[in-house]
């Protein structure tokens, strides 16, 4: 009946056609700014007059934007360490330990991702100006950690909680030590849960924009707090032609996730 | 790493033992971190709300006494509530599509829906800025339809919010309720037509009510997530209409006012917080901030 595609009669057609209306109403925006970042009009002409490379050549020439994109790359894969490493050990306790108020802690972890980001920008930002840490790489990082720490810790704890711990156990009845048992044992196992959490925090990092515009000084610029003061004094191409670049690294993001998701059985 | 889980019978029937613990260091790193520079910061900012400039609730009274600020609660309240209804009707045949439609249509969506997820942020916003500008391709194709003579105003006021905002949560409403309609049994709706239910009786008395927690789910985190958002409306609101988020960070940035910060922030805080205990009470922890 309802859930049945081929017998829902009309309501066929007005499903399909919203999902179709729906689809484009995502997918266009994008691809407008795909083609104006080739268009030649500085005031966005769509369709464009004629096509040029000069918004590309303008921003990889820039050193600005240049040093934006590998400050926002360094932050990105530190977070992504630490953030995998802390989420792992943190996993650990949250799917096997045996103490009180266990679930409790888990929702405690889960809080920055529930919280306004604005909220904690602001009250990151006081504290940071005490220990004079705005503007600086390790500032950044740290902010991020906070943020990215939820994502790693979900990713992890699912992967735990569906791995059979005999089969660790096993291994140290086996002569293994506990140590080495969750080292070639268990993390092998659960390496999909470990690269979810890798790729989470670095996407949280990468396009996390709100505490780094506090956070951000005139010598160290993410590159989301770049586009975005751009973004405050004027729509310029320049802008189009990076967010192409950026389009460009989440497909090949999202096929290298498809690519892993694929290889994992089952 | 928890030794005590050691296989053996006779060890385990010492750790087995209640009230002790273990297992609990290792997430103290990921603990401290997020006590010093999450809980501390939080409480220090909420305090400031009372102690800045002098101990008192004179910061509360401000912002409650103020017409401007009220206005700003009211813009914030009317926005949320208009991008949570758009994208639930929006999101409702599209994630009854996905459930149902066949396998290769169903990834094809899916891969968009995501796609535009994972697009920057700021890429997405600024897509907007040039689609709803006054030259932008929306007032010239429709001017050019000749539905309209000058180029309306869709950009720098609460329209625009509301445009890019939609377009920004209409994945965060779409993935919680696929979920739910796929895990429908298909029995059950047979059940129902077998027992003489029509199909809207089916529809409003069995796939409604069976989705009702997916919706909640959906409706509240897009809700909440709408009441602080800041990025969207900063590029895409104007000055004169503001949002709460926005207020915020002008206080701290340009009027310096820390104490009404805090307080804007801790009522932000409450009401965020409060819309989020109510779904853990109503739906579980699990459907909570659940994006995949």
């Amino acid at each position: 009946m309802l859930l049945d595609f081929d017998r829902l009669g009309a309501l066929r057609a007005v499903l399909s056609g919203i999902a179709v209306l729906v689809g484009a109403f995502l997918l266009l925006p994008v691809i407008v700014i795909v083609l104006l970042s080739f268009g030649s009009s500085r005031y966005l002409q769509f369709p464009p007059p004629s096509w040029t490379l000069h918004w590309y050549t303008d921003l990889f020439n820039d050193p600005d934007w240049l040093a934006s994109f590998a400050t926002s790359a360094e932050i990105a894969i530190v977070v992504a360490i630490v953030a995998t490493l802390l989420g792992l050990m943190a996993s650990f306790g949250l799917t096997r330990g045996r103490f009180r108020g266990r679930e409790t802690l888990r929702a405690v972890f889960m809080t920055p991702m529930v919280m306004p980001v604005v909220v904690f920008a602001v009250a990151l930002y006081a504290l940071f100006l005490r220990l004079q840490l705005n503007g600086t790489f390790i500032g950044f990082v740290i902010a991020h950690l906070v943020i990215a720490l939820p994502f790693a810790i979900i990713s992890i704890c699912n992967a735990l909680e569906g791995f059979d711990k005999s089969i660790e156990d096993a291994a140290v009845l086996c002569g293994a030590s506990p140590l080495e048992a969750k080292l070639r044992v268990t993390l092998p196992a659960i390496k999909a849960g470990l690269f979810g959490a890798a790729i989470f925090s670095f996407l949280a990092s990468w396009d996390e924009v709100v505490v780094a515009i506090f956070m951000s000084s005139p010598d160290l610029q993410t590159l989301p707090v770049r586009i975005f003061s751009t973004l405050q004094q004027d729509l310029s191409p320049v802008i189009a032609a990076v967010s192409t670049v950026l389009v460009a690294l989440t497909v090949l993001l999202m096929v290298i996730a498809a690519f892993f998701r694929r290889g994992k059985p089952a | 790493m928890s030794t005590t889980a050691m296989a053996f019978p006779g060890n385990r029937a010492v750790t087995r033992r209640p009230r002790r613990v273990s297992g609990f260091w290792p997430t103290s790193p990921a603990l401290a971190l997020l006590i010093v520079f999450f809980v501390a910061p939080l409480l220090g900012l909420l305090l400031r709300s009372v102690l800045d400039p002098h101990p008192g609730l004179q910061n509360y009274a401000e912002v409650f006494a103020s017409t401007t600020y009220l206005r700003i609660f009211m813009n914030t309240f009317i926005v949320a509530t208009v991008v949570t209804t758009a994208t639930l009707l929006l999101a409702f045949p599209v994630a009854w599509f996905l459930a149902v439609a066949p396998r290769r249509w169903a990834s094809l969506l899916f891969a968009v829906i995501i796609l535009s997820m994972w697009t920057n942020l700021l890429t997405r916003t600024y897509a907007w800025m040039v689609l709803l500008q006054r030259t932008g391709i929306i007032n010239k194709t429709l001017m050019s339809w000749g539905v309209i003579a000058a180029p309306l105003p869709l950009i720098n006021n609460l329209i625009g919010v509301t445009i890019g905002m939609t377009y920004i949560m209409l994945p965060f409403m779409v993935l919680p309720l696929q979920g739910t309609i796929r895990s429908l049994d298909p029995a059950t709706f047979r059940a129902a037509s077998l027992c003489g239910a029509g199909r809207l009786q089916v529809f409003t008395r069995v796939f409604v009510p069976l989705v009702a927690s997916g919706i909640g789910a959906g409706v509240l985190m897009v809700f909440v997530m709408s009441l602080g958002y800041f990025v969207t409306p900063a590029l895409l609101g104007g000055t004169s209409n503001m949002m709460l988020a926005e207020l915020i960070a002008q206080l701290v940035q340009s009027l310096l006012n820390w104490g009404l910060a805090g307080a804007a922030a801790l009522i932000l805080l409450v009401v965020s917080l409060g819309i989020y205990a109510i779904q853990f009470r109503f739906f579980g922890i699990r459907a909570a901030g659940e994006v995949e």
